[in-house]
C-alpha cells in the first residue's frame, strides 16, 4: 500500500472534516438511486476509504449490482461486472494476451478485474482457481499475465456477492480467502415504505442512467491518504487486541492479526467519516461485527457473530 | 455526521447482521443468568430437589418408624427417575393426566391395604373427619397401616412436582412440595429443622427462578439473600425464646425451662418425646379410694419412633355399660377420683371396665383400652371407676404360650427399622437361657434395675432412646428404663407396650391414697395369652422413692401449700409403696434392687419441682445439662453460630441493597482538586460524573463505551453538559489531548452535577 502512496498526489491539507463531507456527498448520490440501505452504503465508502474489500451475503434482486454502480459512477469510477459461473476461467477474470493479426503482435486485454469498483456476482459459484485469481488481484492489487504486471487501478475496490440460496451449487470461499474481505455484509429486503418508493423510482427512467459523479478518483486517493494518519491511541489498539484475544478464547478460530489489522482500518475510516481526527472505541464496536463475524469458526451452532457479540459485552472498555 | 445517526446506524445495521445467522439456523444463544458463576435456572431446579427432599425425609422418618423403609427410598428413587424421564419427553398435559393416575392409584392401594373391619367403618364423613384431624396436627404416625398410607401419600406429590421442577415451571413445582410438606407440617411429622430447610428451599427456588426469569439486576440477589436470611434467623430465635421448644413450627404450649416427667408423661398428648434431664413436682393432683392399691394408669403407646412413643387409633365414646375385661380372671377395684388439680386425664388401674360420674359422658376409650376424658376433669369433680385386675401368678405366665392374636404381633412387636442388630444381640444376651416369655421379661427387667442408675439429670441423647440408653447412658428414669424394656422385649418377640400414669401414691386413711405429681411414672406391660396385659416396672423403686420423698420435703420445707391435704402426713416423707396389691408379689422387682441403686442427688437445681405425670414433648439438648461443662468457658454452639453467620450475611446484603457504600463512596466525589496534568482533571471529572449517573440511572456496563453509556442515558436526562465531559474524556484519552481550559470546564460540570445530588454539600458550595 506504500506504493498507492508514492503513487497518489497526495495533498496534507485534506482535513477530516473533508473526507467526513466527501462521504456525505458520496453516500447521498448513492441514495439518490439505491432506496435504504444507508449503512450498507456507509459499510462501502469505509471499506472504500480503508482500502478494504467487500464482500456481501445476499439472496439475488435486492440491488446489489446497482449499489456497486452507483458508488462507482459517484467517484467518477470504473465500473466492472464479473458474474461467476462454474466455467469461469481465471483468464475471463483477468484478461488475456491476444494476437492482434493487423499488428502481428500479442497484445494484452484487459479482464473485468480492471476497474475501480469491480462487482464479483455469486462468487462462490466459480470453481476455487477462478476464485484464487480474483482473491490475488485483491491482495497484489495487480495481474500477472504471461511475465508482464499490470497494475490495476486506483482506487480499486472489489464488492463481491455470494449466494447462499443454492448452498449445494457452489463452492464455498475457504477461510483464508474470506479473510482478505475487510468487511462482510448483508443487504436484505427493503421495507414495504422502502420498497413502495423504489416502486415509484423506477416506474420511469432508471435514475441511475442519470446519476452524476460527485467526487473524482482522486479525491478517493486523497481520502485514504488522510484516513492514515487518523489517531489510533494506546488504549484503543489494547481494546482491539484483548477483543481478538476474546474470540480467540471463545471459538476454534478466532481472529486472526490481519482481522485486527482490519479493524483498526475500518474504525480509522469510521472516524474520518464522523470528522474526527482520532478513534475511539465507539469506531471499533460500529466496525467489529462487519469486519470479524466471518473471520471466526466455531464447531457448534454458535455464529461467529455470536462470538463476537460476546467478546463485546466482557471485553471492559477503557 | 452527527453522533445520532452513528449510533441509530449501528442499531439498525445488528439488526440487519443478525439475519443471516438466524437464517443459517444457527440462533443466538440466549444469554443465561448465573449466580457466583453457577446458571440460575440450574440453582432453581437443585432448590426445587431440596425441597421435594424435605418432604421425603419426613416420610422417610415416619417409614423407619412403622417399617417398609426400604420399600420408600426404592419407591422414591422411583418416581424421581420416572419424572425425570417424564420431564423430558411428555407434554404437561399427559404428565398432569399421569400425576394424577399416580396419585390416585397410591391411595386405592392404601385403602386395598386396610383392614377389613376398618373399611366397613368407611364413609365420606368420617374420611372428612379423619382429613380434618390429620391436617389439625393429628400425626400420621397414629394412623393404621401408615406405612401404606406413606406409600401411597409419596409418589403423587414428588412426580408432579418434579417433573414441573425438571420442566423448569420452578413455582408451580415448588406450590406441589410445599404442599406436601405442609401437611406433614400440619400432622406435625416435619420437624422445626426439616420444616425450615423445606421453606428455605422453596423461598431460593422462586428466588432464583426469578433472577434466571428477570435477570438479577438490581441487586436482586440480595433482596433474596435477605429474605433467606431473616426467615431463617427468625425462625431460630423464635424457636429459642419460648423456651427450648424442639418443634418451633407447631409450637407445644411452651413448657418452662426443664420439664417435669409428669409433663412429659402424662398429659393428654397421643405422642411422648422423650427429653433430657427432668424434675419432680410435689404438688397434689388427685385424691383416689380404692378398695386396692394399684398403679394409677393414664395411658398406652404403642408405636415406638425411636424418640419417643405414639399412640396409634382412634378413640370412641365411652357409651355406659361394660367394657371388655382382660382375657384372663380378674377381679374387681374400685376407685373414687377426687382430682386436686384440673386432670386431663383419668387414671385407674388396668383394666378400667365402667365408669360413672359427672365425666361419664364425656369419656373416651382408646384402643389400648385406657379411657380418657374429652375436656379437663375440674377440681372436685369426682368420678368413680371399675377395673378388672387381672389375676395370673408367676407360675400361670409361665405356662401361656407365644400363639399371639395378628392384631397383637402387628401393634406390639413392632420396632423402627433403624433398630441396630447389637441392641436385638443384647436382647438376645440378656434374656440368655430364658425360655418363656415371663422369664425374658423379669430378666430383662433386673437386668436393667441392676445395671442402670435412677437420675433425673441427663441428656437426652441424639439417636435411638432405647440404644442409647443400653449403650452409652449410665443412668435415667423411668421413661428410659420403660421404653428400653419394650424394645429388648420387642426384639425378643415378647408384645409389650409402654404405659403411663402415677404410682399409688401417699395412703391415708385406710384406703385412701393421695397422689402428687412426682408419682407419675412410666412402666411396661407386657402381652401374656389368656391372661392380657401384665405390669413389668423396670424402674429401680428405691432410688426412684428417694427422689420423690427428697422433692416432697424440699416443697414442704419451702411452705408451698399445695404439696399437702389435710390427711397426709406431715411428717413423713415416704409415699406409698405400690406393692400392696396381689399380683405384686408375683413380680420380684418391686423390692428386689432397691439396694444395689444409689440414690440420685435430687438437691440438684429442678426449682420447677412439678408436675410428674406429664407427657410434653419438650425439646432437646438446647439447653446443656451436662454438669461437667461448667468450668468450661461457654462455646456458642453450632447452631447459633450458623444463624449468626446467615444473620451476617442478611445484614451484608441489606447494606448492599440499601447501596450505603455507594453513598460513601459518592460522597467522596463531591471535590476535585486540580492537578498539572489537564487529562488526569478530565479523567477524575468523568469519573465523578460517571459515579453520580451510576447512582440516579445505573453503571456503565463493561463492554459499553463512554459515547454510548452517555449516548442512552440522555435519552432520560442526561444534559448537553454532561455528555461534553464525555467528548472532552474521549479526546484526553483517545484523541490529541486536552487543554486547560477544556478541564477546567470538565471539573466545573462535574461539580454542579454531583453536587446538585448532595443537598447538603450544594449548600457549603453556593
Amino acid at each position: 500500500m506504500t506504493d498507492a502512496h508514492a503513487d497518489a498526489d497526495f495533498d496534507p491539507a485534506l482535513s477530516v472534516e473533508a473526507v467526513s463531507d466527501l462521504a456525505t456527498r458520496i453516500s447521498e448520490n448513492v441514495e439518490r438511486v439505491i432506496v435504504g440501505h444507508h449503512d450498507a452504503i456507509e459499510d462501502i465508502i469505509v471499506a472504500l476509504f480503508a482500502r478494504g474489500h467487500l464482500l456481501l451475503e445476499d439472496v439475488p434482486g435486492v440491488g446489489k449490482t446497482m449499489l456497486a454502480r452507483a458508488i462507482a459512477t459517484s467517484i467518477e469510477g470504473e465500473f466492472e461486472r464479473i458474474q461467476f459461473t462454474p466455467d469461469l476461467l481465471p483468464s475471463d477474470v483477468t484478461g488475456v494476451n491476444v494476437f492482434n493479426q493487423q499488428t502481428s503482435e500479442f497484445e494484452f486485454r484487459e479482464g473485468p478485474v480492471f476497474g475501480n469498483v469491480v462487482l464479483g456476482d455469486e462468487i462462490n459459484r466459480a470453481p476455487p482457481k477462478t476464485q484464487a485469481a480474483l482473491l490475488e488481484v485483491m491482495e497484489e492489487l495487480q495481474v500477472t499475465v504471461d511475465g508482464v504486471t499490470r497494475r490495476v487501478p486506483d482506487p480499486f475496490t472489489v464488492i463481491a456477492t455470494q449466494n447462499d440460496v443454492e448452498p449445494d451449487r457452489t463452492y464455498d470461499l475457504p477461510l483464508a480467502e474470506l479473510d482478505r474481505f475487510m468487511k462482510k455484509i448483508h443487504l436484505g429486503y427493503p421495507n414495504e415504505a422502502e420498497e413502495t418508493e423504489l416502486l415509484g423510482r423506477v416506474s420511469g427512467h432508471h435514475p441511475i442512467e442519470s446519476l452524476e459523479p460527485v467526487a473524482s478518483a482522486s479525491d478517493v486517493r486523497d481520502a485514504r491518504e488522510r484516513i492514515l494518519d487518523v489517531t489510533v491511541s494506546e488504549p484503543v489498539r489494547r481494546y482491539v487486541s484483548r477483543l481478538a484475544a476474546d474470540t480467540r478464547a471463545r471459538a476454534d478460530l478466532g481472529v486472526s492479526p490481519r482481522g485486527s489489522i482490519a479493524l483498526v482500518r475500518a474504525a480509522q475510516a469510521r472516524a474520518a467519516l464522523d470528522a474526527r481526527d482520532y478513534v475511539v472505541p465507539d469506531d471499533v464496536q460500529r466496525e467489529v461485527r462487519s469486519v470479524w463475524a466471518h473471520r471466526v469458526r466455531t464447531t457448534d451452532e454458535r455464529s461467529g457473530r455470536d462470538v463476537v457479540e460476546r467478546a463485546l459485552d466482557t471485553v471492559p472498555v477503557e | 455526521m452527527s453522533t445520532d445517526t452513528n449510533r441509530r446506524g449501528s442499531d439498525s445495521s445488528r439488526s440487519a447482521a443478525s439475519a443471516p445467522a438466524s437464517a443459517s439456523g444457527s440462533a443466538s444463544s440466549s444469554a443465561t443468568t448465573t449466580v457466583f458463576g453457577v446458571p440460575a435456572n440450574l440453582l432453581a431446579t437443585a432448590a426445587s430437589l431440596v425441597l421435594i427432599g424435605t418432604f421425603l425425609a419426613v416420610v422417610y422418618d415416619i417409614t423407619n418408624v412403622v417399617g417398609r423403609r426400604d420399600q420408600f427410598v426404592l419407591l422414591a428413587a422411583g418416581t424421581l427417575a420416572l419424572a425425570t424421564v417424564v420431564g423430558w419427553t411428555l407434554r404437561p398435559r399427559y404428565a398432569l393426566g399421569l400425576a394424577v393416575l399416580i396419585a390416585g392409584g397410591g391411595f386405592a392401594a392404601y385403602f386395598l391395604a386396610l383392614p377389613e373391619s376398618q373399611v366397613a367403618l368407611l364413609s365420606p364423613e368420617r374420611l372428612l373427619a379423619d382429613t380434618f384431624a390429620l391436617l389439625s396436627g393429628l400425626s400420621a404416625l397414629r394412623l393404621l397401616s401408615a406405612d401404606v398410607w406413606a406409600l401411597a401419600v409419596t409418589p403423587g406429590p414428588v412426580f408432579l412436582a418434579w417433573y414441573l421442577a425438571v420442566r423448569g415451571r420452578i413455582a408451580p413445582a415448588v406450590a406441589v412440595a410445599g404442599s406436601g410438606l405442609g401437611l406433614f407440617v400440619l400432622t406435625t411429622d416435619a420437624t422445626g429443622t426439616l420444616t425450615l430447610l423445606g421453606v428455605g428451599a422453596g423461598m431460593a427456588a422462586v428466588g432464583f427462578d426469578g433472577i434466571d426469569r428477570f435477570g438479577s439486576a438490581g441487586g436482586q440477589l440480595d433482596v433474596l439473600t435477605v429474605v433467606l436470611a431473616a426467615m431463617v434467623v427468625l425462625s431460630a430465635t423464635v424457636t429459642v425464646l419460648p423456651g427450648a421448644g424442639g418443634s418451633p413450627v407447631i409450637p407445644d404450649e411452651g413448657v418452662a425451662e426443664q420439664p417435669t416427667v409428669e409433663a412429659s408423661l402424662v398429659s393428654a398428648d397421643d405422642r411422648i418425646s422423650i427429653v433430657g434431664s427432668i424434675s419432680l413436682s410435689p404438688q397434689v393432683r388427685f385424691e383416689v379410694q380404692s378398695t386396692s392399691p394399684d398403679y394409677w394408669q393414664t395411658a398406652t403407646f404403642d408405636r415406638y419412633t425411636g424418640d419417643g412413643w405414639v399412640r396409634t387409633g382412634d378413640t370412641r365414646d365411652y357409651e355406659g355399660g361394660r367394657l371388655a375385661g382382660p382375657e384372663g380372671p380378674s377381679r374387681l377395684v374400685r376407685q373414687t377420683v377426687t382430682p386436686a388439680t384440673p386432670l386431663d386425664s383419668m387414671p385407674a388401674a388396668w383394666r378400667p371396665v365402667a365408669v360413672s360420674g359427672a365425666i361419664e359422658n364425656e369419656t373416651l376409650v382408646t384402643q389400648q383400652g385406657n379411657l380418657r376424658p374429652d375436656r379437663a376433669v375440674e377440681i372436685g369433680e369426682t368420678y368413680n371407676v371399675t377395673s378388672a385386675v387381672p389375676q395370673y401368678t408367676a407360675a400361670s405366665l409361665r405356662r401361656t404360650g407365644t400363639d399371639y392374636p395378628d392384631e397383637i404381633r402387628e401393634r406390639y412387636l413392632a420396632l423402627p427399622d433403624s433398630t441396630s442388630d447389637r441392641v436385638r444381640d443384647r436382647a438376645a444376651e440378656i434374656t440368655g437361657d430364658a425360655e418363656t416369655p415371663y422369664d425374658k421379661a423379669v430378666a430383662v427387667e433386673e437386668w436393667l434395675e441392676a445395671n442402670k442408675e435412677y437420675s433425673l439429670r441427663v441428656s437426652r441423647p441424639d439417636g435411638d432412646i432405647a440404644e442409647s440408653f443400653l449403650f452409652e447412658m449410665d443412668a435415667g428414669y423411668c421413661t428410659y428404663y420403660a421404653s428400653t424394656m419394650v424394645v429388648l422385649l420387642r426384639s425378643e418377640g415378647v408384645p409389650a407396650r409402654f404405659v403411663t400414669g402415677y404410682t399409688t401414691g401417699e395412703r391415708v386413711d385406710g384406703d385412701r391414697y393421695v397422689v402428687r405429681g412426682l408419682d407419675s411414672h412410666a412402666w411396661v406391660e407386657v402381652y401374656f395369652e389368656d391372661t392380657g396385659w401384665v405390669r413389668f416396672d423396670p424402674t429401680p423403686a428405691g432410688p426412684r422413692q428417694d427422689a420423690e420423698s427428697t422433692t416432697l420435703s424440699d416443697a414442704r420445707n419451702e411452705g408451698r401449700p399445695d404439696v399437702d391435704t389435710n390427711e397426709t402426713n406431715v411428717e413423713s416423707n415416704e409415699t406409698e409403696q405400690p406393692t400392696t396389691t396381689a399380683n405384686d408379689t408375683e413380680t420380684p422387682t418391686e423390692n428386689g434392687t432397691e439396694t444395689n441403686s444409689t440414690p440420685v442427688d435430687s438437691s440438684a437445681p429442678g426449682p420447677n419441682i412439678d408436675e410428674r405425670l406429664g407427657i410434653t414433648p419438650t425439646g432437646d439438648g438446647a439447653t446443656a445439662d451436662d454438669e461437667d461443662d461448667g468450668l468450661v468457658p461457654e462455646m456458642p454452639s453450632r447452631e447459633t453460630v450458623f444463624v449468626g453467620l446467615v444473620g451476617l450475611l442478611g445484614v451484608v446484603a441489606g447494606v448492599r441493597r440499601t447501596r450505603l457504600p455507594a453513598h460513601l463512596r459518592f460522597a467522596t466525589a463531591a471535590y476535585q482538586r486540580r492537578t498539572d496534568s489537564p487529562a488526569d482533571d478530565v479523567f477524575r471529572a468523568y469519573d465523578r460524573l460517571e459515579l453520580a449517573l451510576e447512582r440516579d440511572y445505573r453503571p456503565r456496563r463493561p463492554g459499553e463505551t463512554v459515547r454510548a453509556y452517555l449516548d442512552s442515558l440522555s435519552r432520560v436526562g442526561v444534559d448537553e453538559r454532561t455528555r461534553q465531559v464525555g467528548r472532552l474524556y474521549e479526546r484526553a484519552k483517545y484523541g490529541d489531548g486536552v487543554t486547560r481550559a477544556d478541564a477546567d470546564e470538565a471539573v466545573a460540570a462535574a461539580n454542579a452535577v454531583v453536587r446538585a445530588r448532595l443537598p447538603l454539600v450544594r449548600r457549603w458550595a453556593d
